[in-house]
């Protein structure tokens, strides 16, 4: 998927810099990208370490198995094929609690905890599972309870009442995540996972 | 609201302790085995976020997004989506930092209270850089072949973003 798409950004990028007489802007940028990367790089370092250090002891303690129960039944549906007592569990149950919480720093991290568990259980394959798929929309859909970092933009900007946007974002949160499930229950039957056949189909992506 | 999201970190990780100093798991040696793992996993990462970042800031700096913007006016106003959206509907699942940085800026500019501030807020707080996002996940599993995870997400990611446009004219 990344391999045409980043040639397509790449491409374009640089073919309008051209046409835009802004070659000294893309040249630049194209420069300082990698510090940028470094830097962003750093900052995760640190929050994976604590929270991969977090989940393993979370889930030696038992709690992971314990959370992964509540919702037993949502990860029936969504994510089919997880193992019972599996750390998959625990995993997505911990990334969607910190994403509903708004914390960006932890979400991340237990995010990608989550998908390689469930690369785990999807042999380390390098093609992608069902499951995997499902746990990468759910987070696209970014649901949030509080979208903090909108709330202080909107504060700064000198917004009379900067909550009052809360039920809207709930509205198109929840409208994405429901569109974003449709779409990937039905368009797994047509990226099917190789074992059934059909590799060329999915390779394009 | 503030108190909830204040505590739940703190709570969280006292619970994880004690019950797992409880159950008699040896706490600070487990931390460090996950810590460990998870430091590893971080360096597996930059070197997508270099690739992707390089891909991302050439096509910031290159004014694409404008010339992409003028060629949408057209099609999108017949649908109801005001010309100052479209920029941030083509940026928002592509650059984090980029979206960002153009809602601080549009949000001065049109009025925070306004139908344009508000949909902009709802679209920056119901939304995700999705191409980040996929690139990091799988990149840190090492998976090639994502399938249909480009194409669900930014299904879902338009489905939200074209939602806020709506809900904000009525709401």
């Amino acid at each position: 998927m990344l391999n045409i798409i980043w040639v397509i950004m790449i491409f374009t990028g640089i073919a309008s810099g051209l046409l835009m007489g802004r070659t000294k802007e893309v040249s630049d940028a194209f420069l300082e990208s990698c510090v940028n990367a470094v830097e962003l790089s750093i900052t995760m370092l640190g929050a994976m370490c604590l929270w991969s250090g977090m989940m393993k002891v979370a889930q030696k303690a038992g709690l992971v198995d314990g959370l992964a129960k509540l919702l037993r039944g949502v990860f029936k549906f969504l994510f089919p094929g997880i193992p019972k007592g599996h750390a998959a569990n625990g995993a997505i149950a911990m990334s969607i609690s910190a994403d509903l919480m708004g914390l960006g720093n932890a979400a991340t991290p237990l995010g990608i905890i989550a998908m390689k568990e469930l690369s785990k259980i999807n042999g380390n394959s390098p093609t992608a599972s069902n499951a995997m798929v499902m746990f990468a929309v759910v987070n696209a859909a970014c649901i949030q309870l509080i979208p903090a970092t909108v709330l202080i933009i909107r504060q700064q900007a000198g917004s009379a009442s900067p909550t009052s946007i809360i039920p809207t974002v709930w509205i198109a949160s929840l409208a994405s995540l429901i569109s974003g499930i449709a779409a990937a229950k039905l368009l797994e039957k047509r990226y099917r996972d190789p074992a059934y056949g059909l590799k060329r189909t999915a390779s394009i992506w | 609201m503030d108190f909830i999201a204040n505590i739940s970190i703190p709570a969280i990780v006292l619970i994880i302790v004690i019950t797992a100093w409880i159950k008699g798991v040896p706490v600070f040696d487990t931390f460090v085995e996950g810590a460990k793992e998870g430091a590893k996993t971080a360096f597996d990462v930059l070197p997508v976020m270099v690739g992707i970042l390089a891909a991302v800031s050439i096509l910031n700096a290159s004014g694409f997004i404008d010339i992409l913007s003028n060629l949408l006016k057209g099609p999108a106003a017949l649908v109801g989506i005001s010309p100052e959206i479209i920029p941030m509907l083509i940026l928002r699942p592509f650059s984090g930092s980029a979206s960002l940085g153009l809602f601080t800026e549009q949000i001065r500019a049109y009025g925070a209270d306004t139908y344009l501030g508000r949909a902009l807020s709802t679209i920056m707080g119901s939304s995700e850089t999705v191409l980040y996002t996929l690139a990091v996940y799988f990149g840190a599993a090492d998976v090639k072949n994502t399938r249909h995870a480009l194409a669900a997400s930014l299904i879902a990611s338009y489905a939200g973003m074209l939602a806020a446009v709506y809900i904000c004219k009525v709401l």
